[in-house]
């Protein structure tokens, strides 16, 4: 008799069971140890990690089975996810050419953790990477399906930034009433788009880095943690919120004149 | 005790914000980068609806008259940003929209 049996787990009240016929192999008779495992095994993606560095091996896990149950012509991803620990509220994944609401399903199901799916097409994250600073960052590191050329050509778009930055506005107002989180992704959205100004581009690291430089040393890990002084702090914002938003304007009535001209 | 004052300051520049936020991201000429930025809205809203339900009575609409006076503030402050803007060449800002869109997010927020 062959020592392996296929057969269905069964839902039951307190456990769950798989049931074995009578008739069977005594390598499979009751007392003995044996290992359950899945008959039929998924096709394992091998991901392309781009930037990535050290990934925690239950995020490695989640990735793979993330990639590995999935249609879509192409899965990226990128964000919070992919930085050192646990501090992420969602993971995010962009669809290309796939069905999004599977994979969030998926995700929720098997991990639960939440997903933030953006459908797209290449066109249109191409797009995205030459426009946004803000899209540039959260791409500066991620996990694939597939492997994905990167070929970025800054277009600064001056109205798409200006709606970027105006979510960045009221932190001053509002300093007492946010967390350290909230404070940090205001501050970090304002100065990928001086940065992509400036014409360099949004990863991270330069992010923080130029964080530290305007705000101090050791900026990052306070604003994160809710400690940094509110006056020195917010007087410095508003200086180079007014800066960015003075360049953004200009961008956009240079542009103006170059059309009438 | 939190100062009623400033929290319906903060509330009212939140509203403000996401009133001139959708008015700009309609502005946008290119319709696929458009559709992507509409959930950045959500972060202005979501911040007001955090004050609205520090203002007293909380779940209950304002009283008529602080609620026409917070309009007028919201009015103001969107109206005030958008013309900044058009002054500097910014074409395609539909102006006349911020009323309808400010009713339609303070009656939302039961404000």
């Amino acid at each position: 008799m062959v020592n392996e049996i296929i057969a269905r787990v069964s839902r039951g009240s307190r456990m769950d069971q798989v049931y074995l016929p009578k008739n069977r192999a005594s390598a499979l008779g009751v007392g003995e140890y044996v290992v359950i495992a899945p008959a039929l095994r998924k096709e394992q993606i091998t991901p392309y990690y781009y930037n990535a560095g050290h990934i925690e091996p239950i995020k490695a896990e989640i990735i793979q089975g993330i990639l590995s149950n999935s249609e879509a012509e192409n899965i990226i991803i990128a964000g919070s996810f992919l930085e050192k620990g646990f501090c992420f509220e969602d993971i995010d994944i962009i669809v290309i050419n796939g069905e999004g609401r599977a994979i969030e399903n998926y995700v929720e199901i098997a991990f639960g953790l939440k997903a933030h799916i953006i459908n797209m097409k290449y066109d249109a994250l191409r797009a995205g990477l030459n426009t946004d600073p803000l899209f540039q960052m959260i791409l500066s590191r991620f996990a694939s399906k597939e492997r994905i050329l990167l070929n970025i050509k800054p277009q600064i778009n001056y109205k798409l930034l200006d709606l970027h930055l105006l979510k960045s506005k009221l932190l001053p107002e509002q300093f007492e009433h946010l967390n350290g989180k909230e404070k940090y992704k205001l501050a970090r959205n304002m100065i990928a788009i001086k940065l992509f100004i400036e014409g360099k581009t949004a990863t991270i690291e330069k992010v923080n880095k130029e964080i530290e430089s305007l705000f101090g040393k050791g900026a990052v890990k306070s604003i994160f943690e809710n400690t940094i002084e509110k006056t020195p702090f917010t007087a410095k914002y508003r200086e180079v919120y007014r800066k960015v938003f003075n360049a953004i304007m200009g961008g956009i009535s240079h542009a103006k004149q170059g059309q009438a001209g | 005790m939190q100062n009623k004052g400033k929290l319906v300051r903060i509330f009212i520049g939140n509203v403000a914000n996401a009133v001139v936020h959708e008015i700009l991201e309609n502005a946008i000429e290119e319709q696929s980068l458009r559709s992507h930025y509409g959930k950045e809205m959500q972060n202005s809203f979501l911040l007001a609806k955090r004050y609205r339900k520090k203002l007293n009575p909380g779940g209950k609409p304002l009283p008529d008259k602080e609620s026409a006076d917070i309009k007028a503030k919201i009015m103001k402050k969107a109206v005030n940003e958008l013309k900044l803007r058009i002054k500097k060449g910014y074409t395609n800002i539909d102006v006349d929209s911020a009323d309808k869109i400010a009713e339609k997010l303070l009656k939302k927020l039961k404000a």
